[in-house]
């Protein structure tokens, strides 16, 4: 930091906060007692961060975020619930982040080596995994699970309880409001009612970053091509998969694709309604963070 | 005495009660007067002549009584009632020839705005990024969903609901769920109805009249149905209110065959 930054002294960090030595605190920012801010994370000016908020390292936080505030939702009664930032995040301008509820579950996490835009939005009890990518001013309400490098573009907004698949891209200006298949880029071309939005094919880029061999990259083309070509009948299609004994990726697609149908509405985490879904209760995967340099390499 | 943090500015004649509590790094105009229970986060931004009622709790980072866009002064007028929360990064512009005017009990989230001389009624829901044009009239108990928008001088009925992306560039009436661009009616908003206590009676005599009264898109009223149901003296209150909110709009737009009272 310079040493103009560090002489302004125009930012209120309670005594309480657990601030590791080599974080930089902007000016303006406010820190309430609560938060604790892993070393090398780079917070810049007018950040607050509030509540039960745990932010890992090398994280950069950039102005105008709000993190941890209360959630945006009726039934959160005040209780101490949480907000777990990982480690090498980029929040943009202005993202906001909001702490669970209790009956959600009570945590609300970002996973690790995540991009979040300007104006993006992490409601509450809402599971942000690994290598994500949220555009611009993306809404993320409630209880929402966005799987490893999924990529959602600029001003989608996505409903409460919609899981967004591994790998799977959401177009820009999108109303998701049902699950999103892995590996598939979803998209809408006229927000008319009467056309939702569907899954419009492959994401070549999802496949790629993915770093599948060989086999289980055509079998798993094999059954986005089978299921998605045309969306009718899908259950039988899953079934017929099943039968035929995919592997691998396929085989987790049709999991997939088998949970959101059994859901309400074609979103499977309809039926945490009310309770901790199991997310809550799972440390995050310890393999969670190397695999962004596995894969750069 | 009020709680004001050592780092916030609070102009000397601005008029803030005793229990307010008022974070750091926050800015509030000579002519803003904040009443008692209100608790104002850090860095937000206090303009014009603002009143905020009891108990408004606003968060981090947003601006209230914003001088309209291209407007020079900064004296426009925006008033606000009780027990409202203003979310993160929301503006609400003041009004420079009427004020706006906030209602009570709403709950605005994340960078929504609410435009100059907007009125906005009570229990209202207005999710984030929210716009509402300059004038505009929202009425009580309205949900908004994500990204949504409503035009200038634009009036939205009681109880509806507008879904996300949705763009309300003309009357919208009471009762409804909307969606689209531009919008059209869908149906009835039976859940918040239920939500809001409604008669079970009342439910279907709406249900029975939006039949009756939007064809299957949505996008265009039966006039003929809407006069016969305005005629009908001895039909349910909730359906006359509906009935002469779409001859109102039908009105305002200069179409449709309606007959006047």
């Amino acid at each position: 930091m310079s040493k103009m930054t560090d002489l302004t002294v125009l930012r209120e960090i309670d005594p309480a906060a657990r601030i590791a030595p080599d974080a930089s605190i902007g000016i303006y920012c406010v820190i309430g007692p609560d938060v604790t801010i892993g070393s090398g994370t780079k917070v810049n000016r007018r950040v607050t961060i509030v509540g039960h908020t745990r932010i890992g390292s090398n994280n950069v936080i950039e102005e105008g975020c709000v993190l941890g505030a209360f959630p945006q939702d009726l039934k959160y009664a005040g209780g101490p619930t949480m907000l777990h930032i990982g480690h090498r995040n980029l929040l943009g301008r202005e993202v906001t982040a909001h702490i669970g509820t209790e009956s959600g579950g009570a945590l609300t996490r970002i996973g690790d080596d995540n991009l979040l835009m300007d104006g993006s939005h992490v409601a509450h009890d809402c599971y942000v995994d690994d290598r994500v990518y949220l555009g611009r001013s993306v809404l993320l309400a409630g209880h929402i699970r966005v799987q490893t490098g999924a990529r959602i573009e600029d001003l989608s907004g996505v409903h409460h309880f919609v899981t967004v698949g591994r790998f799977a891209r959401v177009g820009a200006h999108t109303p998701v409001r049902r699950d999103v298949p892995p590996f598939t880029d979803f998209q809408s071309f006229n927000h008319d009612w009467q056309s939702p939005p569907t899954v419009c094919g492959v994401h070549e880029a999802g496949i790629a970053n993915a770093n599948l061999p060989k086999e289980q990259e055509r079998e798993l083309r094999f059954a986005l091509k089978e299921l998605f070509v045309n969306e009718a009948a899908l259950q039988t299609k899953i079934e017929q998969l099943v039968n035929m004994g995919v592997e691998g990726e396929a085989a987790k697609l049709c999991e997939f694709c088998l949970n959101s149908l059994q859901g309400v509405y074609g979103r499977c985490r309809e039926l945490y309604r009310g309770q901790a879904p199991p997310e809550s209760r799972q440390p995050p995967s310890p393999e969670a963070g190397i695999d962004i340099r596995r894969n750069k390499q | 005495m009020a709680e004001i943090s050592p780092h916030a500015i609070v102009e000397p004649t601005a008029e803030v009660a005793d229990d307010v509590v008022i974070g750091p790094f926050c800015y509030v105009g000579p002519k803003v007067r904040i009443n008692s229970g209100c608790r104002i986060a850090n860095n937000v931004t206090l303009l014009g002549r603002t009143t905020l009622g009891e108990r408004t709790e606003v968060f981090p980072m947003s601006v209230i009584g914003a001088a309209p866009q291209g407007a020079d002064e900064d004296d426009g007028e925006c008033v606000m009632g009780v027990d409202n929360a203003v979310r993160e990064h929301v503006t609400i512009y003041a009004g420079a020839n009427k004020p706006t005017l906030i209602g009570n009990h709403n709950l605005i989230m994340i960078a929504s705005q609410i435009g100059p001389g907007a009125h906005l009624g009570d229990h209202g829901i207005f999710d984030n990024c929210t716009k509402i044009g300059a004038e505009a009239v929202i009425e009580d108990y309205v949900r908004m969903s994500g990204f949504a928008a409503v035009g200038e001088g634009v009036r939205v009925g009681a109880y509806a609901f507008v879904a996300g992306y949705a763009g309300v560039i003309g009357d919208a009436p009471p009762f409804a769920m909307l969606q689209g661009f531009p919008v059209r009616v869908r149906g009835l908003n039976t859940r918040n109805l239920k939500a809001c206590g409604f008669s079970d009676k009342d439910i279907h005599a709406l249900k029975a009249a939006f039949r009756e009264l939007f064809n299957g898109r949505g996008s265009e009223v039966n006039c003929d149905a809407l006069n016969r149901l305005a005629a009908d003296a001895g039909a349910n209150s909730h359906v006359q209110k509906l009935a002469g909110a779409l001859k109102t709009a039908l009105a305002k737009a200069g179409v449709g065959d309606v007959q006047d009272d």
